[in-house]
């Protein structure tokens, strides 16, 4: 004789919360430990006092913003209006939403060091301005796409906008050498050696894997997302 | 040597608000797209 079949349970199934991303958490450990690196473990600049430690977030911030998030963006946009492909586009929304959060960094930080420095908090030159107008393009990217809900459309109209982010970052990269601008030239991503002590390049190096690896590990959380958000949509479409 | 550390403590704070409010962010829209989904595929399982 066969058992009666358990009967159904009362309440709804209960939402498994998504599990930490073992990426992310690495790369959120690694962060902490390059700020306590070069917070306690890195000698200040004689010159410039605590506030050259700036340096440790800023420039790893701006690169990852600038070469890898907005360098994202540009390929997977111009691939997409070749290869229609929707998880092109996808990675293009979550690396311009990541490289949002990290140009946010950047601003921030960079009138922080500014201050002390050069006794303003922003000036007007090619190379902020620029960066500034970048985080604007990035913002309207997000604007865009939460505007538009025909998913082809909202594709194609944000892979244009994220052809032009892309555009921007040989421009701001170059500007420092264009135009007479106060902000520093490159230390460390130049064609000659760095102009750094060995303790603080070590430092730096740190901040930037660790950086990095941060952006990997949020890119790929913020990647689930849309990937959970377009099967959303596919199945709401269907209704 | 410059007395400028709060400038430094100032970037250092905001960077950790920034960027951890950023991954709070990404968890709980996570969490409401995926109590979302998981609806539509009952709706859709029946």
């Amino acid at each position: 004789m066969t058992s009666p079949a358990k009967p159904a349970p009362l309440t709804a199934p209960r939402i498994r919360t998504p599990a930490l991303d073992p990426l992310l958490t690495l790369g959120v450990v690694a962060f902490i430990a390059a700020l306590v690196r070069a917070a306690f473990f890195t000698p200040p600049d004689a010159a410039q006092g605590m506030a050259q430690k700036i340096l440790y977030i800023h420039a790893p911030s701006a690169f990852t913003a600038l070469y890898l998030a907005c360098g994202l963006v540009f390929i997977c946009s111009g691939l997409w209006l070749w290869l229609k492909d929707e998880r092109l586009d996808r990675m293009a929304d979550a690396s311009a939403e990541v490289g949002l959060a990290f140009m946010t960094v950047v601003l921030i930080t960079g009138p922080l060091w500014g201050r002390p420095i050069w006794g303003a908090f922003w000036t007007w030159d090619a190379k902020l301005t620029s960066s500034l107008f970048l985080w604007f393009v990035l913002l309207g990217y997000q604007i865009l796409r939460g505007a538009v809900e025909e998913p082809q459309a909202r594709a194609r109209f944000s892979a244009v906008l994220g052809i032009l982010a892309g555009c921007l970052v040989p421009f701001i990269h170059l500007s420092v050498y264009l135009f007479r601008t106060l902000h520093p030239m490159p230390v460390v991503l130049k064609p000659s050696a760095p102009s750094m002590p060995n303790e603080m390049l070590v430092s730096f190096v740190f901040s930037m894997s660790a950086i990095t690896l941060l952006f990997a590990g949020l890119l790929r959380a913020r990647y689930r997302l849309a990937t959970d958000r377009a099967e959303l949509e596919h199945l709401e479409a269907r209704r | 040597m410059p007395d400028n550390a709060i400038y430094f403590e100032l970037a250092y704070a905001a960077t950790a608000i920034v960027l951890g409010g950023y991954i709070v962010s990404i968890f709980w829209r996570a969490r409401a797209i995926r109590a979302r989904l998981l609806a539509e595929r009952s709706v859709e399982g029946r």
